[in-house]
């Protein structure tokens, strides 16, 4: 008799303590927002990791204006060294233990592929994957809400730059061997094809290689006048170097990956100088009121991070978040935040304008290009451009539906 | 095209060679691949970058502290860690050496981030000398004057040195040795401290080119067992050759056939020397050593 009280007893117990959690939702309480991101702040793309520390320090900045609705963020940044299987460990500890309520931003394909569905499926709200992938928006889902310009965008805006205002004819695309770099290709692919052109050479670099002098003989031989780069940045330096010593010099062009101008151009030693790149956020010297705002944040509260692209990058990625944390109100599920997303249209912080809609999922769509200059400071070329990428044509033409 | 592949192959190559070098005189003395050779060249080219641009010194001084310090890390990795091991079978020193890779690459991780560094270096990689249809840097013909030279060094070491002879009986028969009068494992510590001071100058010869970060040594020393394995692991010239031969075949590869490839004809040569030569194309004979 006494085994069944305890037994009772336990239930009981059981049942108390899963009510609150049941009604409640996950990782919203009275007075916080639990948010999740994972970033690799070890291993090799470590430098990316300052994504995920510039995001804490936007959430220290939001908690120290007051909050949103009275809550406090409550951030939680886990490492997972760009290590696909950590970052699942990372979403399940922070899903089932932590009982985050959203993640913010994440770095790298491989690693927020290797949670997308979990966080699906669990309805946990996902904003801002720092990687230009059409695997976030394309197909959609519900609760993951993509920002940033895709790869394929923006090989097409400096494509359609390079032809139609700078007037070059014979256009290369250098690659990494991966989603990354067959993207951006695709992107080139079809702005060349809409104009009537081609591509006059397409070579790819594994992401291990180190000489890569084979590789600049084969794009040099093609005599192209612009090449476009999807790479690594130390492939960046590596083949800049490799083409000045073989007499080179074609316009270079490149991603927003490689858009650290302060360190591309001290590893090329220069020679970055010139380079035309796609920024998806306003350049780092800026004088909006915004950018100025959150470098005095960064100053207060991450004094100890370099202020960079990728840092800032890390609030940029979050802005629509927390609009729409502000929208959803103070009575805030996953569902009422998911709606109050769509309804962004045309939102703009420091990145790019914004809209999202019941099955858009892909909320930006334009980017501005900017030139390198002496001393690695990068100057503003062109306003937002909208990418006029028909997705339809270059998703099937990638296999992807 | 085919002379600049054939010089790019080679300044590359002897990078590949000096990697090799570095893990023979260690296989030679102990028959352990040393995996942790890339790591322990990558971090002594970090402390060459500390001296020079966080300190402010002359290269010269950043250098020499630099292979200095290599140094004693080999000799203390050896002393502490190899030496300490109990009833070491070859596969648990290899193993010890792969927890090496993984310890000094987190260190330099933690203690230098994963930025990108460029290491000032007083030879240029865009002065160069014209040969006709084909270009070699300054800093390409450096490397591989420097590659040669310390051949010669070895070559001398080992011949006429107290030392370099006591490390070959060491290698030959290390009972035999001992009872000579030869410290053992002193000798081991010497092999360890040289090995890494020759994966220093690797590395430091290639972070100009590469730019530096933990990952400097990743590829590179994957190519350089390659380069050993395919000369002989037993020879120290032959390793050297093969590091030339392999920058030479993976260039003309990746300029006649294809680019795709172009990475895994590296571990394609393993494979072939091994079903065929498995001793390596210089080694004169493979004897196991029972």
């Amino acid at each position: 008799m006494k085994k069944y009280a305890l037994m009772g007893l336990c239930l009981l117990v059981l049942l108390l303590g899963t009510v609150p959690i049941v009604s409640a939702e996950r990782g919203v309480t009275d007075t916080e927002i639990r948010i999740g991101q994972w970033g690799p702040q070890t291993g090799p793309a470590a430098l990316w990791g300052a994504v995920a520390r510039g995001t804490g320090c936007y959430f220290d900045m939001i908690n120290d204006e007051g909050g949103i609705h009275g809550r406090k963020i409550n951030y939680f940044l886990r490492d997972d060294g760009y290590m696909p299987p950590r970052t699942k460990a990372i979403a399940k500890e922070l899903i089932e233990d932590k009982q985050v309520f959203a993640f913010a931003s994440g770095v790298g394909t491989a690693p927020g592929m290797a949670v997308k569905k979990y966080l699906d499926s669990n309805k946990v709200p996902w904003v801002g994957p720092a990687t230009g992938s059409t695997h976030w928006a394309f197909p959609p889902s519900k609760y993951l809400f993509a920002n940033y310009p895709l790869y394929i965008d923006e090989a097409a805006i400096l494509v359609n730059y390079a032809v139609k205002k700078m007037g070059k004819k014979r256009i290369a695309f250098f690659y990494q061997n991966d989603d990354y770099g067959k993207e951006g290709l695709a992107g080139a692919e079809y702005a060349l094809e809409k104009m009537g052109m081609k591509l006059v050479a397409s070579v790819s670099v594994e992401p291990l290689d180190t000489d890569l002098s084979s590789h600049c003989m084969k794009l040099k031989a093609a005599e192209p006048d612009c090449v476009l780069m999807w790479l690594l940045p130390k492939h960046g330096a590596i083949i800049l170097g490799t083409a000045a010593k073989l007499g080179f010099s074609p316009q270079w062009m490149t991603t927003s990956t490689l858009s650290d101008t302060d360190i591309m151009y001290k590893i090329t030693k220069g020679l970055f100088k010139d380079v035309i790149y796609v920024s998806f956020g306003e350049l780092i010297d800026s004088k909006s009121p915004l950018m100025i705002k959150y470098k005095k944040a960064q100053e207060k509260f991450a004094a100890q991070d370099r202020w960079g692209i990728f840092f800032y990058a890390g609030f940029l990625f979050v802005e629509p978040m927390v609009e729409a944390l502000q929208r959803a109100g103070r009575d805030l599920t996953a569902d009422s935040f998911v709606k109050a997303m769509e309804s962004l249209k045309d939102f703009q912080g420091i990145g790019p304008k914004l809209t999202y809609g019941p099955t858009q999922r892909q909320g930006a769509r334009s980017s501005f290009l900017a030139k390198v200059e002496e001393g690695g400071k990068a100057v503003q070329i062109s306003d937002w451009m909208s990418s006029d990428v028909d997705l339809d044509v270059v998703l099937k033409k990638l296999g992807r539906i | 095209m085919f002379l600049q592949l054939l010089l790019s192959g080679l300044s590359f190559g002897s990078l590949y060679a000096l990697i090799a070098l570095a893990m023979v005189i260690i296989y030679k003395t102990s028959e352990v691949p040393n995996f942790g050779q890339g790591e322990m060249a990558m971090l002594s080219t970090f402390v060459a970058f500390t001296l020079l641009v966080t300190y402010g010194h002359s290269f010269a001084i950043s250098f020499i502290g630099a292979l200095l310090f290599a140094a004693l890390l080999g000799a203390f990795l050896e002393f502490v860690f190899l030496r300490r091991a109990k009833d070491p079978n070859i596969l648990s020193l290899i193993l010890i050496t792969l927890g090496f890779e993984m310890v000094l690459y987190g260190v330099a991780s933690w203690k230098w981030g994963a930025d990108q560094r460029d290491l000032p270096f007083p030879v240029s990689d865009f002065d160069l000398v014209n040969l006709g249809p084909a270009v070699i840097s300054y800093l390409n013909l450096a490397t591989l004057l420097v590659t040669l030279a310390l051949m010669l060094l070895l070559f001398l070491f080992f011949r006429y040195t107290k030392v370099g002879i006591a490390m070959k009986a060491t290698q030959q028969n290390p009972m035999a040795a001992r009872v000579n009068g030869i410290r053992v494992n002193r000798i081991l510590s010497v092999t360890w401290a040289m090995s890494s001071t020759i994966g220093a100058v690797a590395g430091i010869m290639l972070a100009p080119v590469a730019t530096l970060d933990p990952n400097l040594m990743l590829e590179p020393l994957l190519k350089g067992f390659a380069s050993a394995v395919l000369g002989g692991m037993t020879t120290l010239v032959g390793s050297a050759l093969g590091g030339y031969i392999l920058g030479i075949i993976e260039n003309l590869f990746g300029g006649y056939v294809s680019l795709e490839f172009k990475s895994i004809v590296a571990f394609g040569i393993i494979v072939l020397v091994l079903c065929f030569k498995p001793s390596g194309l210089f080694a004169k004979h493979y004897i196991k050593k029972v």
